[in-house]
């Protein structure tokens, strides 16, 4: 495992991102209300809340989708690179600088091959034109035979080299998942953003992924920002762990300490932060987070509609 | 009749049967009415007796229907795809092409009844033209249904020998009928035919070779060619050359149809040249012989350097044949025979039979040699690692048999483009020229926009009219003269207009970049519009209003060192310019594909969102897909102005713009054969129609048409195969046939 370096004494191109007082309004709504956090390089930081707490919009944000009203986002996507601000670049532009993503709702190109979906994402990176691929020149050939080179490299990775040739939408859910990340992989990125990846997979692909991410984390020196509401995923891989609620940041921490956060299961279990501090002191030994996730925290429509789909 | 039976499916499906069986009698009725009795036409159409005919096509359609899972079983017999093809072929020959240029509307039935009145022909041409034709169709397909249906080898044997019998007799009654007249044929009526019997005879043979069941229809195809790689196509071509050299004639002027081996003696004495008079006297025979044997048996025994030299002889064949052509037909015009003017005048179509048929066969050489290689080792350069092939057969897509099918499909193509224009008659190279090759060209250019990168443009005959006018100010047709410096051919003109369109697409893409769909489509209407009417409205006297350039845009001429051609009036010359275009073209824009441009075409066409965070930047990918559209466009535009040399804002409308969309999607969007194939038929179909229907319903047919092909066949007559997944959408399995409608609903 690379070094984490959690803490104030950290320098400063160790942090990929760095989120000051962001806050992201829609009209009269208001989706992320002075969030601050900061990523360091090489750790897994999972971001957990309930649905509508935001972390889907401080995704959008971090990638450059939305451009938040308020606050600051510096980037350093690579070992080395310098920080620069997010705020007003193109989403492709930020995917330039080093950050990849996936999508919660499966977001492949589904006519397109798996082959062909991860050469999407390598290819965005190579120089070559039309003219020259029209003509076949030799640089073009070149690039070309990188990319399937690569791309073959990086579906061996994720498990899906024998479907190379399968157009992405005939390849079962899990997989598709595993697809989206070999392409976000294909950018090359210094950080990799999944938005729940484990969603709608059954407990073999979720223990695959688990290792697939923190292969990723360790062999590829990729940092991860993972949103997840299955919290045996999210306590087996995350290094750290930061949890919003409407839209603001209530806890940030190791995942021993936000198992028995009171704010936390407060905001899970919708009771006041006393009584939930009151419940941990009487039974102490209860994981409530853990206890609780199967029911309530997966019970979004699309989950159980994916879960219908896929389980076995 | 209670509730439930009218809800009943089935009964739906007789109701809607009959009601499509009642649209079909008006549109085949009378179309006719007045002022004051509107209802003429449908009264005569729906109230006499003739309604019944189509009630009954209408239950039969409903019989056809509601059985149709117990028919498809069959279609998945060995030989059961090309029986259907080859029968539908042979009706369609007798029904709608033309077996004459003489007599009346030279169909099957006119001619039968002149064959009737006439005598001097041989007994089995009477036979056939009265009673045979019908009688050996019957059964042919009774013993051809039977024998691929019970898979019974001996019958299967007998029928394909009967197939081939019957198509020769067919072939020999219509060349008995054209020597009798001594006239110059043009028409294709016997040779589909021919056509369609042979085909019905490789089912057949396939039923009696094959024991195995293939699992879709379409394999089956694919397995009569993945047999032998080469061999049918190379078999067709010999057959092809053997009928050119004893039966077809190879220079027709007036009252004469010399076949090959009379027209050796019909040139003996006029100075032919060594070579032409070697050909016809000896050299064509052992030309066949060699390259039939060389062909046949290396394709046959999959012999690989046999393969290439098969296709070196071929090609040297048709260089010969055409020399051939060239020095009889030069004779025949320095003799003013039957007033011809230059070469390649009073030629039969028995010498570019000849150049099919050699071609063919150096085709199936080729096809023989490139498949031994790929079958003896190197994996194909896509997949660097040999170990994930073998997951290419077993899953849904089959790319490489696809890929076979598709090069037996490209060589026919070629060859069919090179040497049947010749024996067409001028209303169809006018067709093939103007009408057929133009929107074949602009079809390609918009496949790009609309079929690979999904941005839907309805202005695009605006940059076919900024090419046109881009030529005619480079050629000196405008009010406007060029400098001096600048005054040129209208070939040189093409790399100015492409640069000019290509711009113009910039300055339409660009404001329009954050638009999708229907807004998109807006913009571009109104952009198109802004250009005609610019062009009407004659700013500065640049375009010279309706009037359009004059003088006439020159035509185009090529002097490069001893090279000197010059294009004027005849349509075949533009024909082979324009064949030389499409083929560049299409070249650089099947490379375009497969390229990381074309993928990202792919990836902003399926999701935008996702494509920008896979670090595509779509503003660029959008742009340069207007622009090389654009370009396209504008190519198309400079052979325009040059062939036409007169035209006018009015050739620059709206309509034109959609029906170039209709033949993108007509054919499959975002796959290049099934956009040149959807505005091939599509600009031919009216054409073709003139001989079919009354002048006032050929759009209604046409309608039609595209109407049935949206609902059962929505992605096209040649689907991308990136497109088919589309209407599948994720989570669900891919179709191989997509529909508009659920299967549930509709018939």
């Amino acid at each position: 495992m690379t070094a984490v370096t959690v803490g104030s004494e950290a320098h400063e191109s160790d942090i990929v991102f760095d989120v000051e007082h962001v806050t992201l309004r829609f009209g009269g709504v208001t989706s992320l209300n002075d969030v601050s956090l900061r990523m360091y390089r090489g750790e897994i930081l999972a971001i957990i809340g309930p649905n509508g707490a935001g972390k889907t919009s401080l995704f959008n944000s971090l990638t450059g989708v939305y451009t938040p009203q308020e606050g600051s986002i510096m980037l350093s996507g690579r070992a080395g690179d310098p920080p620069q601000s997010v705020l007003g670049k193109k989403t492709h532009v930020v995917n330039h600088l080093g950050v990849g993503r996936t999508f919660q709702n499966i977001r492949l190109f589904p006519a397109l091959t798996a082959l062909e979906n991860v050469q999407v994402g390598i290819e965005a990176r190579q120089r070559s034109g039309p003219i020259s691929a029209m003509l076949g020149l030799p640089w073009q050939r070149r690039e070309q035979r990188e990319s399937t080179h690569f791309a073959y490299q990086l579906l061996g990775e994720v498990g899906l080299a024998p479907k190379a040739n399968e157009l992405a939408a005939s390849l079962p859910y899990g997989e598709q998942r595993r697809l989206e990340i070999a392409r976000a992989l294909g950018t090359n990125p210094g950080v990799l953003l999944l938005d729940e990846p484990a969603a709608g997979t059954n407990p073999v692909e979720k223990r695959e992924l688990a290792q697939l991410i923190q292969r990723v984390n360790t062999d590829r020196l990729v940092s991860v920002l993972l949103i997840e509401h299955d919290m045996k995923l999210v306590m087996s891989v995350a290094h750290r762990i930061v949890v919003l609620n409407f839209g603001e940041k209530i806890a940030e921490g190791a995942p021993a300490a936000i198992q028995r956060d009171p704010a936390v299961i407060a905001a899970y279990l919708g009771t006041s932060a006393e009584e939930a501090a009151a419940q941990a002191a009487a039974a102490p030994d209860v994981q409530l987070i853990e206890g609780t996730t199967e029911a309530p925290l997966e019970a979004t429509p699309e989950d159980t509609r994916d879960d219908g789909e896929v389980n076995p | 009749m209670n509730r439930v039976m009218l809800r009943s499916p089935g009964f739906k499906r007789l109701v809607a049967c009959l009601a499509g069986s009642l649209v079909l009698a008006v549109m085949i009725g009378p179309q006719e009415g007045t002022q004051a009795d509107y209802g003429y036409a449908f009264r005569q159409a729906v109230f006499k007796p003739r309604v019944f005919v189509f009630l009954g096509i209408g239950v039969l359609m409903f019989l056809l229907v509601t059985y149709w899972p117990r028919v498809t079983p069959y279609f998945t017999r060995p030989g059961a795809v090309a029986l259907c093809t080859g029968l539908t072929t042979v009706i369609a020959a007798q029904f709608l092409l033309r077996w004459d240029d003489q007599v009346g509307n030279a169909k099957f039935g006119a001619v039968s009844r002149a064959v009737s009145n006439t005598s001097g022909l041989s007994p089995a041409t009477t036979a056939f033209f009265s009673w045979l034709h019908w009688v050996q169709f019957l059964v042919i397909a009774v013993l051809a249904a039977f024998a691929v249906a019970q898979r019974n080898r001996m019958l299967a044997w007998v029928t394909a020998a009967f197939a081939v019998v019957a198509g020769g007799i067919a072939f020999y009654a219509h060349n008995d009928v054209i020597s009798f007249s001594h006239v110059a044929d043009h028409s294709f009526g016997a040779f589909t035919t021919l056509l369609g019997y042979l085909v019905v005879a490789v089912g057949c043979s396939a039923a009696a070779l094959s024991h195995e069941q293939a699992t879709h229809a379409r394999d089956s195809i694919d397995r009569v060619l993945a047999w032998r790689p080469g061999l049918p196509i190379a078999a067709v071509g010999a057959a092809a050359t053997i009928i050119a050299m004893t039966t077809s004639a190879w220079f027709s002027p007036l009252r004469l149809n010399a076949s090959f081996s009379s027209t050796h003696d019909l040139f003996a004495g006029y100075g032919l040249s060594p070579i032409s008079s070697q050909y016809l006297a000896w050299l064509g025979w052992v030309l066949l012989a060699v390259v039939a044997i060389t062909a046949l048996s290396s394709t046959y025994l999959r012999l690989r350097l046999g393969g290439w030299i098969a296709a070196g002889l071929g090609v040297v064949a048709v260089l010969l044949t055409v020399v051939t052509l060239y020095d009889i037909s030069k004779i025949g015009a320095d003799n003013n025979v039957d007033a011809a003017t230059g070469p390649w005048q009073n030629l039969g179509s028995g010498g570019w039979l000849a150049c099919m048929g050699f071609g063919l066969m150096a085709a199936g050489g080729f096809i023989a040699a490139t498949a031994a290689r790929t079958s003896t080792g190197s994996a194909s350069p896509s997949t660097p690692d040999t170990a994930f092939v073998p997951s290419e057969s077993q899953g849904g897509l089959s790319l490489r048999t696809a890929s076979r099918s598709s090069k037996n499909l490209l060589f026919v193509g070629v060859v069919l483009a090179l040497f049947l224009p010749p024996t067409m008659t001028e209303f169809w190279q006018k067709v093939l020229v103007s009408e057929i090759g133009v929107y074949v060209l602009l079809a390609i250019g918009l496949n790009v926009v609309v079929g690979w990168a999904g941005l839907l443009d309805l202005g695009f005959i605006a940059f076919y009219a900024i090419g046109s006018y881009t030529t005619a100010y480079l050629v000196g047709s405008l009010p406007h003269k060029p400098p001096a410096w600048l005054h040129m051919t209208p070939l040189l003109a093409i790399p100015f207009a492409i640069t000019i369109c290509i711009i113009a697409g910039v300055a339409l893409g660009a404001p329009t970049l954050r638009l999708r769909g229907d807004y998109l489509a807006i913009v571009t209407l109104g952009f198109g519009e802004i250009i005609r009417i610019t062009a009407v409205n004659n700013p500065g006297n640049i375009t010279n209003s309706t009037r359009g350039p004059s003088p006439a845009v020159a035509h185009p001429r090529v002097h490069i060192g001893p090279v000197h051609i010059t294009w004027g009036l005849n349509n075949l010359q533009y024909w082979y310019l324009l064949l030389a275009l499409i083929v560049i073209v299409v070249i650089l824009f099947y490379r375009l594909e497969g390229s990381r441009l074309g993928r990202a075409w792919a990836a902003i066409r399926e999701d935008e969102v996702a494509a920008q965070a896979s670090g595509i930047n779509t503003p660029r990918v959008k742009l340069l897909a207007f622009a090389i559209g654009a370009s396209t466009s504008g190519l198309a535009g400079v052979f325009f102005a040059s062939q036409i040399g007169y035209f006018n804002p009015d050739n620059f409308v709206l309509n034109n713009s959609i029906l170039v969309v209709a033949y993108v999607v007509f054919g499959g969007m975002g796959s290049l054969p099934g956009a040149m194939a959807g505005a091939a038929v599509l600009t031919w179909l009216p054409e073709f129609l003139k001989d079919q229907v009354p002048a006032d319903d050929r759009q209604m047919w046409i309608g039609a048409l595209v109407l049935l092909m949206m609902i059962f066949r929505p992605a096209g007559l040649i689907p991308a195969r990136r497109r088919k997944a589309e209407l599948g959408g994720l989570g669900s399995p891919p179709s191989s046939e997509t529909r508009a409608v659920p299967a549930s609903e509709g018939l």
